[in-house]
């Protein structure tokens, strides 16, 4: 990542509650922040209602969803068991995104389809991948002690890692080394014979015909080393020990660090530390975020702007925006050419992301499905209309539009020369005022400030 | 050669073109400034991947006609001392790969003979995933050769795209790579901006802290200029003729990307459908094989030609692979199995030419197939190493030994 030479904050500071003051004040910039961090952006109504909610009520509804949450999870449950493809499951999921009540659990679902990624192209089962991702949205929020519990007898994961048979005679690595390796130390922290170790703990599971089983003749009752530790240890003992080593809270929490905070600056330990010693107490995953999202230094200018959007952030935040919708099943594709193909992360170690998700050909990419969306016809339709909702929120003439849309996608922070060149764009007459604003929408959602989170 | 270049761009894309240059350094000076640390210089030759999905028969393709084993093995495939294109008193061309006979006469096509590998399954899925992730031992790797370049690289200041899949199958699984997102190109127009929102007449002043968004920033103009460029290259006229083979559509679309000069070095594009079917004859061979032979030949003589007209010849390689040769010995059906060792074409402007290694022989057989005597990965490592200037030993585990086939 590109480097940023900002000063580390001092921890109690960073990690204490934001409240507003005359500085840092509660406004427009800051609510927009929250929600293309929290969620995939924010509709007219959400940004005006977190203003008058404040900071702390408005994390409170963003942390604890509305009751309609529960029931839009069942429905779209039902949706996906009744699919048999995985093409369906991508555009189901991307439906959620879209009209979701309880948006950061879709955001962190994502976050852990990165982390515990697995891939449909090896998997070929698409029950075996909605249970996957299911999983990871039940605990998305929840507890990562059973969520890693869950992901290491996961029959998706063991198709993808190649852990299918674990003998006795014949240890599998290939799950104790995406465990250790990716799932929670890193692979500075184990060695080959602590993975060793922890492979013959796993003998005697066997997956037969997608269900796991337990042969008990193939698993190894003698003694194994893992980290310094002995015993006859078996499956959950290995992922007992991984939650027992402060590595594993520490990469958990920098990993987080820089999908809610800050991709740009590595923090240094000690802003690291309190968080990682707190989820090592209780691997509470709704805590942790709780404590990001209501931190001081999500709003400051360490934050502010300090991550780039993925394509789905990208393409659902223009569409959560103007409150409307667009065919999943074409946005999946187009979101897959960008480089973000769910539930086909390109490796065990998920999206890089980053500045790897932008150069110029992805830029054109990215401009053109932009393009696509607003357009009001071709093969997103005329799902998305800004005119209309500047209307709907009080505008009346091109140049009301104007400040709306500005306010709406970016909430500032733009030089005049943006500005002058965003008037010229409502201004020309060659177009109905229908038109213009989808011209002045496409402008403003491909602005570089647009990519970034 | 930049000079060349930057003449010929000026001349095909006129004034008006060029003038979006002025604010774009150009790509050649940006790369020396911000070189990737496995880079070894910061050269900018082309290299593109040819697959011939379904295990190409190298033994019909270039055949040692005079080799009386070649002829008892194949009572109806065998291809006639008299109708095969000479290239000495032993070997010779498919009949109907006469572009390809005239290439090596003019030293633009290089015959690597025996390639192959150890313990190849022979199965398609098997070996062509061998070939992609050039780990044969390790069925679980997850990355792609081409994509662990890609990703080896790639440094922090990266603005172009350095490798693309031209074609309209899944992208093939030698482009996987762990951090660089490789797009995958069905046509220019996946390249051309729809529309070119808010021109900005003046520089904006970027925070000097806030190397995010001038990063984003210098993309975005990046995409603009090299929008116009591929766009301006499309409308150009004087082009070669390209026959109307799906091969040819997609080596014109490279040819185009080349001339665009948008920092693309690797391009990788398919013949045969990517799957089953294809190169993989095993009944009635010899109408289908003709077939693809003359679609390859003809393509790639065309892609060649037509750079080499415009004097980007000698920035391009061109390498063809397939997942395996076929068996010796035609079975019951017209047709053969699936063997072990096969010829890799190499087409350009800095070859040594020629034929390179021996034929395999015809009777000193790996379970009816003809043995290889080089390993493929060998052949990437010279590509890597030797033509890109990409470090081949981080792709490919360790350092094998080059081949002396490019004039470099």
């Amino acid at each position: 990542m590109v480097g940023q030479t900002e000063k580390q904050p001092d921890p109690r500071w960073a990690w204490a509650a934001y409240e507003p003051d005359a500085d840092r004040p509660w406004n427009l910039a800051r609510a927009g922040h929250l929600y293309r961090r929290a969620a995939f952006g924010a509709s007219w109504e959400q940004l005006q209602q977190a203003l008058s909610d404040g900071p702390q009520l408005t994390i409170d509804k963003l942390l604890q969803p509305k009751a309609e949450a529960a029931q839009f999870d069942r429905t779209y449950d039902e949706y996906e068991t009744a699919t048999g493809s995985v093409d369906q499951l991508r555009a189901w999921w991307l439906r959620r995104m879209i009209l979701t009540p309880h948006p950061l659990q879709e955001k962190m679902t994502l976050f852990w389809h990165s982390h515990f990624a697995t891939n449909a192209a090896k998997v070929k089962n698409a029950r075996l991948m909605q249970q996957h991702v299911g999983l990871l949205r039940s605990q998305a929020l929840g507890s990562f002690r059973i969520l890693l519990e869950s992901i290491s007898q996961d029959p998706a994961v063991l198709i993808w890692v190649g852990a299918e048979a674990n003998r006795k005679a014949r240890p599998n690595e290939n799950l104790a080394r995406a465990l250790m390796e990716t799932f929670t130390l890193g692979p500075d922290h184990c060695t080959d014979d602590d993975i060793r170790g922890a492979s013959r703990a796993f003998t005697g599971w066997f997956l037969l015909r997608s269900k796991l089983r337990y042969i008990s003749r193939e698993h190894d009752n003698g003694e194994k080393q893992i980290l310094g530790r002995k015993g006859n240890f078996a499956r959950d003992d290995v992922t007992r020990i991984m939650l027992e080593e402060p590595a594993t809270s520490r990469r958990l929490v920098r990993k987080l660090y820089s999908w809610l905070i800050s991709e740009t600056a590595g923090p240094d330990e000690a802003l690291i530390s309190p968080l990682a010693e707190s989820f090592a107490t209780d691997y509470d995953v709704l805590k942790l975020v709780e404590t990001m999202l209501r931190s001081n230094l999500l709003f400051s200018a360490a934050a502010y702007r300090r991550r780039i959007k993925s394509p789905a952030e990208f393409a659902v935040g223009i569409v959560r925006a103007l409150e409307g919708s667009a065919s999943t099943t074409q946005l999946a594709t187009d979101l897959a050419d960008l480089g973000q193909d769910l539930y086909h992360p390109p490796t065990v170690k998920g999206w890089a992301g980053g500045q790897h998700w932008i150069n110029s050909t992805a830029m054109v990419a990215r401009q053109n499905l932009a393009s696509a969306l607003l357009r009001g016809s071709g093969p997103y339709g005329n799902k998305l209309n800004p005119w209309a909702v500047a209307q709907k929120h009080g505008c009346a003439t091109p140049e009301s539009a104007r400040r709306f849309l500005l306010d709406l996608f970016l909430q500032g922070g733009l030089d005049s020369v943006a500005h002058d060149a965003l008037t010229k764009t409502i201004r020309q007459q060659d177009e109905d005022l229908e038109g213009r604003t989808r011209s002045l929408a496409h402008a403003i959602v491909t602005l570089a400030e647009f990519h970034l989170a | 050669m930049s000079y060349t270049r930057r003449d010929f761009l000026k001349a095909t894309l006129g004034a008006s073109t060029m003038l979006s240059f002025a604010s774009d350094a150009p790509n050649f000076l940006v790369r020396a400034a911000t070189a990737g640390a496995a880079r070894t210089d910061d050269r900018d030759t082309v290299l593109v991947v040819v697959q011939m999905s379904g295990g190409n028969d190298g033994l019909n393709t270039v055949v040692p006609y005079a080799d009386d084993e070649y002829g008892r093995n194949r009572p109806t495939l065998a291809l006639k001392g008299k109708d095969v294109l000479k290239i000495d008193s032993y070997l010779g061309f498919h009949p109907r790969m006469e572009a390809f006979s005239r290439l090596y006469e003019e030293g633009h096509l290089s015959i690597l003979h025996g390639v192959g590998y150890p313990n190849s399954d022979r199965s398609h899925d098997g070996a062509m995933r061998d070939w992609h992730t050039a780990e044969p031992d390790d069925p679980d790797c997850q990355t792609g050769w081409l994509g662990r370049a890609a990703d080896n690289v790639w440094h922090t200041n990266q603005k172009d795209t350095p490798t693309v899949f031209v074609g309209p199958i899944v992208q093939p699984f030698g482009l996987r790579a762990e951090h660089v997102i490789i797009p995958s190109i069905k046509s220019l127009d996946d390249l051309i901006l729809d529309s070119e929102p808010a021109e900005f007449q003046q520089d904006r002043a970027v925070d000097k802290n806030d190397e995010l968004l001038r990063f984003v920033r210098e993309c975005r103009a990046r995409a603009g200029v090299h929008s116009r460029r591929i766009e301006a290259v499309t409308k150009a006229t004087g082009g070669a003729d390209y026959p109307a083979f799906r091969l040819a559509g997609t080596l014109r679309t490279v040819a185009q990307l080349i001339r665009a000069d948008v920092g693309i070095r690797v391009f990788f594009t398919e013949l045969g459908g990517g799957g089953i079917g294809g190169f993989d004859n095993h009944a009635n061979q010899l109408g289908n094989h003709c077939s693809l032979l003359n679609h390859l030949s003809e393509s790639l003589a065309a892609f060649v030609d037509d750079l080499k007209k415009d004097k980007q010849l000698d920035r391009v390689l061109l390498m063809t692979i397939s997942e395996f040769g076929r068996t010796v010995k035609e079975n019951g059906r017209r047709g053969t199995g699936h063997g072990v060792s096969a010829p890799i074409f190499l087409a350009g402007g800095k070859l040594k030419g020629g034929r390179v290694g021996s034929h395999p022989s015809l009777t000193d057989l790996d379970n009816g197939a003809m043995k290889f005597h080089t390993d493929f990965r060998r052949v990437y490592a010279t590509v890597l190493d030797r033509w890109l200037g990409f470090e081949s030993r981080p792709v490919l585990g360790r350092q094998y030994k080059p081949l002396e086939i490019l004039n470099v």
